[in-house]
């Protein structure tokens, strides 16, 4: 006899780039660094293209310290950047930082969102919930029971 | 508050004017720039002439000059 275990899907390090890619189709590339700057994660194989992409990211969060330093605010978080051709966008952590290099003409409201989403996730949050169409559902009882499990239930009276 | 429009000319009228000014918000949200989000989610822009802006710009310019050159 089988004993099957599902094993939860942990977004990794290695795996956060790719994961935003697979969120917004208008993400062109994307890399993960870690608290020291160094790349932990890009959705390209291409190693050496990766790190470079790493270093100008890293160094974008550089120059937007150097520019709000003296601002009597809290140090960004995240930063939107558009150039002709296309934007960039990029979000951090005390350990992580995301950024991306999108297609002209993506939602800055989404695409920010997106970021933090993937940086949550990372950080031990809710894995983000994709939606699929019922045929890509794993089968189960088709049932009333087993429909509204699936059901968001408002909790009333709850203060 | 907003006058009403009556007949089908008028509807046309304001169809043509919320897509015009739908087109013109696109276009200004494309338009360079370089905005920082505070933890809040409160956006804050940094004005071309201030201090870092053109190197924030001329990094930005640099990875999609990087991530085009291989697509």
């Amino acid at each position: 006899m089988a004993i099957l275990t599902r094993v939860a899907d942990t977004l990794t390090p290695e795996g956060a780039a790719e994961r935003l890619r697979g969120l917004s189709a208008d993400v062109r590339a994307a890399v993960l660094l870690d608290a020291a700057g160094s790349l932990r994660g890009a959705s390209d194989d291409d190693h050496d293209d990766a790190q470079a992409l790493g270093d100008l990211a890293r160094k974008l969060f550089e120059e937007v310290d150097r520019a709000t330093r003296d601002w009597d605010t809290e140090p960004p978080e995240q930063v939107e950047v558009q150039i002709p051709g296309g934007a960039v966008f990029g979000s951090r952590t005390p350990r992580w930082t995301l950024v991306a290099v999108a297609r002209r003409g993506a939602l800055s409201s989404l695409m920010l969102y997106d970021l933090r989403a993937v940086l949550g996730e990372l950080e031990g949050g809710p894995s983000i919930r994709r939606s699929s169409s019922a045929a890509e559902r794993t089968p189960g009882p088709d049932t009333e029971e087993h429909a509204a499990e699936e059901l968001p239930m408002p909790e009333l009276g709850g203060q | 508050m907003k006058e009403k429009r009556k007949g089908p000319l008028s509807r046309a009228a304001g169809l043509a004017e919320g897509m015009a000014a739908t087109v013109r918000r696109i276009q200004r949200e494309r338009e360079p720039r370089v905005l920082v989000y505070d933890p809040a989610g409160y956006a804050r822009l940094v004005q071309p002439e201030a201090r870092g802006h053109d190197r924030i710009m001329d990094v930005a310019e640099q990875m999609l000059t990087q991530v085009a050159g291989r697509e």
